[in-house]
């Protein structure tokens, strides 16, 4: 081709009106992916969610039905309720940890890096693993834990027989694998931080816990919120370790919302109830970020 | 040498994109062509991971293999086979040319109609050799019971034929239970007793405890030990009459009581390690942990464990739990799966089969001269004493589910087996009333 050619070619795209064509055809590719991967499957999921089936196959549209019955089902009642309270435990405690955690470890000491990698080492393991682990620590025919009672001379310790030990034994193994999540987030965050107040406070003469109250805590807020809107949207989430470790039981004291929609989904196979529960499992969610997401507005413009 | 040499010749890209092209292409025909020739009698078989298949896999499939079979064997945990396999099938993915189901999953398959008809395949359901109960199973909507709705009036098909004639016996300790199997349940509780007393295990019984299958599962024979019936004929509940609450007042009580402390979160592995490793005196279990009794390396009590009929209040009843295979209509090698059906229960393959040490399918199986296993033999008087099937229903899952819910609540507590059925009968009801039973 030579170089001519080129002006004259450019002008017959430009006459086709293909310049201006051109953007949208560029997007395009991406556009239909996400309409493929994102839109279509949120559409056939609320599609099947207002249909009733029977082996396997939606037998007659019940408009709205499956929402209504939700609210009236016990088992999906009590799995709400396992949820909310299994988040708000699990967050809550390893907000805390991950708190003191990265207080600690903000400072520089020797062996201080070794440190830092070895607390997040429980957030890269895969969560079926730990399941598997903490149900080793926990049998109690051939677990860690009733090993030690029995050399000390005890009985065999059940965690995972009693509804109370069982959901106390999973919010363990989450605080146990998460917290480091909220410790690596909440140390960026404090490292961050500014360090003329914290200078200004110690000419003051302020001490470690009014420096902590006055400073720290108000200037790391934006993150926290960060921190525990992200653990909290994902600990909805939580299904490998309670599948493993649990199977929701005993009776129904470790059953989250995620375990009854898989029940439901796919060993019942109660495919559009199961749809309407996972669509009202994420406008919960989605409420919940949004709260949060103005909350985050709120303390920024504080 | 000219420049005529091709091997002189510089390549052009265009050569390259040419050759590369024509490579492919080969690579792409040649790679077709055998592999439909080694497809001839490929077949690919789902299983889920189970001790009583353990036979079958060490000497039934080399056996097939060397019938021309090229057989591949994926395992699958218990647990999420059922949807894994009801997606392949439903969505025609055709990743499966035969699964090995458990039995209570055939109404789920049967009623999607996903399964190919066997009969019309050329497996004859009638033949006597069968054994009637296991064949039975074999057939959506069943030939016998009652039937759910839709499929009031159709033609029993055979979507399946029984794999593994696997059923529960009782596993029990010979130097506990010295005159032999216990007969009832106040045997196995009192000489039991005796054997603690004595130091020679620790527990009278073990069984599962965890919620759902495993706890309905180790409930189930005592249940019909006492005479209990699981629904009536139109599909009411039943299962919390007089006889049903006796069953699990006991099992959450006494048996609650003489069995290991932590045997509410028990499953099949810790009570097989709890019969195999020697704490406890007598188990009822499927063949999976039962064929190991005898294997120095997976007990600590070779010798000591003996099996018999389950121990009876009013009948001596136990629960069928087959593996039964069946064909997806997706398969992408129906036609060998199909032949390999015909020839692994066939008379020859049977007898290998329980030489195998596994329990068969036919009569004829039984007859063999040299049983593989103990168990064999008493496997067969327990047919003969009676067996019976979980309900025949697509929704079993979920009964199931329903009452380990609250049979499992009770264990918990050690006591209220009554009030769990009438907890559960009430829910199972509900249930079965929107999924459309009573319309």
């Amino acid at each position: 081709m030579t170089a001519s050619a080129l002006p004259i070619r450019r002008e017959r795209l430009q006459g086709a009106g293909l310049d201006a064509a051109l953007p949208y055809l560029l997007l395009a590719p991406a556009v239909l992916i996400v309409l493929a991967v994102l839109i279509y499957p949120l559409y056939d999921g609320l599609r099947a969610s207002t249909a009733f089936y029977r082996y396997g196959k939606p037998l007659r549209d019940v408009g709205f039905d499956n929402y209504i019955k939700l609210w009236s089902d016990p088992e999906f009642l009590n799995s709400l309720w396992v949820t909310v309270s299994f988040v708000t435990l699990s967050v809550a405690i390893e907000t805390v940890l991950g708190l003191l955690l990265a207080l600690f470890c903000a400072r520089e000491f020797r062996g201080i890096r070794l440190l830092r990698t070895v607390l997040i080492i429980p957030m890269v393991i895969t969560p079926v693993v730990v399941a598997i682990v903490f149900r080793l620590i926990y049998a109690s025919d051939a677990g860690m834990l009733t090993a030690f009672s029995e050399a000390l001379g005890g009985q065999p310790v059940q965690i995972l027989g009693n509804p109370l030990t069982a959901f106390s034994g999973l919010v363990a193994l989450d605080v146990w694998e998460w917290t480091p999540l909220l410790f690596l987030i909440i140390l960026a965050g404090l490292q961050s931080l500014p360090v003329e107040p914290f200078e200004a406070a110690r000419v003051d003469g302020a001490g470690a816990w009014r420096t902590f109250i006055d400073h720290t805590l108000p200037m790391l807020r934006p993150v926290l919120a960060v921190a525990i809107v992200l653990r909290t949207i994902d600990a909805f989430g939580t299904f490998d370790q309670v599948f493993v470790l649990t199977g929701g039981g005993p009776g129904q004291s470790t059953l989250l919302l995620s375990i009854f929609g898989y029940n439901t989904a796919f060993k019942f196979q109660q495919t559009g109830y199961a749809a309407a529960l996972f669509v009202t499992m994420g406008v919960i969610v989605l409420a919940l970020a949004l709260a949060a997401v103005r909350l985050l507005k709120r303390v920024e413009a504080a | 040498m000219t420049d005529n040499n091709p091997f002189q010749r510089s390549l052009s890209r265009r050569t390259l994109l040419q050759g590369s092209a024509g490579l492919a292409v080969a690579a792409a025909l040649g790679g077709t062509v055998p592999a439909k020739a080694a497809d001839a009698k490929k077949v690919i078989i789902g299983a889920f991971a189970d001790g009583g298949l353990t036979p079958f896999k060490d000497k039934i499939i080399p056996l097939a293999k060397s019938q021309g079979f090229d057989i591949t064997f994926l395992e699958d945990e218990y647990g999420v086979t059922l949807e894994k396999w009801f997606a392949d099938a439903q969505n025609k993915a055709g990743q499966y040319d035969l699964y090995l189901l458990d039995d209570p999953w055939v109404p789920q398959f049967g009623a999607a109609d996903v399964l190919e008809d066997l009969g019309a395949a050329g497996i004859d359901g009638s033949n006597s050799d069968w054994i009637g109960p296991l064949i039975d199973m074999g057939y959506w909507p069943p030939r016998q019971g009652p039937r759910v709705k839709g499929f009031e009036t159709a033609t029993p098909t055979l979507v399946t034929v029984p794999f593994v004639g696997d059923l529960q016996t009782l596993t029990y300790r010979n130097d506990v239970f010295t005159d032999g199997a216990p007969a009832t349940w106040d045997d196995v509780i009192t000489k039991g007793k005796a054997g603690v007393a004595a130091g020679k295990i620790k527990y009278p019984v073990v069984f599962r405890g965890v919620t759902g299958n495993p706890i309905v599962t180790s409930w189930y024979p005592v249940f019909l030990s006492f005479g209990g019936e699981f629904f009536d004929d139109k599909w009411n509940v039943t299962f919390n009459n007089e006889k049903g609450k006796a069953a699990a007042e006991f099992f959450v009580g006494t048996m609650k009581q003489n069995a290991p402390p932590g045997v509410v979160e028990f499953d099949s592995d810790q009570e097989g390690a709890a019969i195999l490793g020697g704490d406890a005196g007598a188990i009822i279990q499927y063949s999976g942990n039962a064929i190991k009794s005898d294997d120095p390396a997976q007990t600590k009590v070779p010798g000591k464990l003996d099996f018999g009929v389950v121990p009876k209040q009013e009948k001596a009843i136990a629960q069928l739990g087959i593996f039964i295979a069946g064909v997806p209509k997706s398969a992408p090698n129906k036609q060998n799966s199909i032949d390999f059906l015909k020839w692994y229960t066939s008379p020859d393959t049977q007898a290998k089969l329980a030489e195998a040490g596994s329990i068969p399918v036919t009569r004829s199986g039984f007859a063999v001269k040299d049983p593989g296993n103990r168990l064999i033999p008493v496997a067969l008087k327990q047919l003969d004493a009676g067996a019976l099937p979980r309900p025949r229903m697509p929704d079993w899952a979920k009964v199931e589910e329903l009452l380990g819910n609250e049979l499992n609540k009770a264990l918990q507590a050690g006591s209220g087996g009554g009030d769990a059925l009438d907890a559960a009968a009430k829910s199972v009801t509900a249930y079965l009333t929107q999924a459309g039973y009573y319309a």
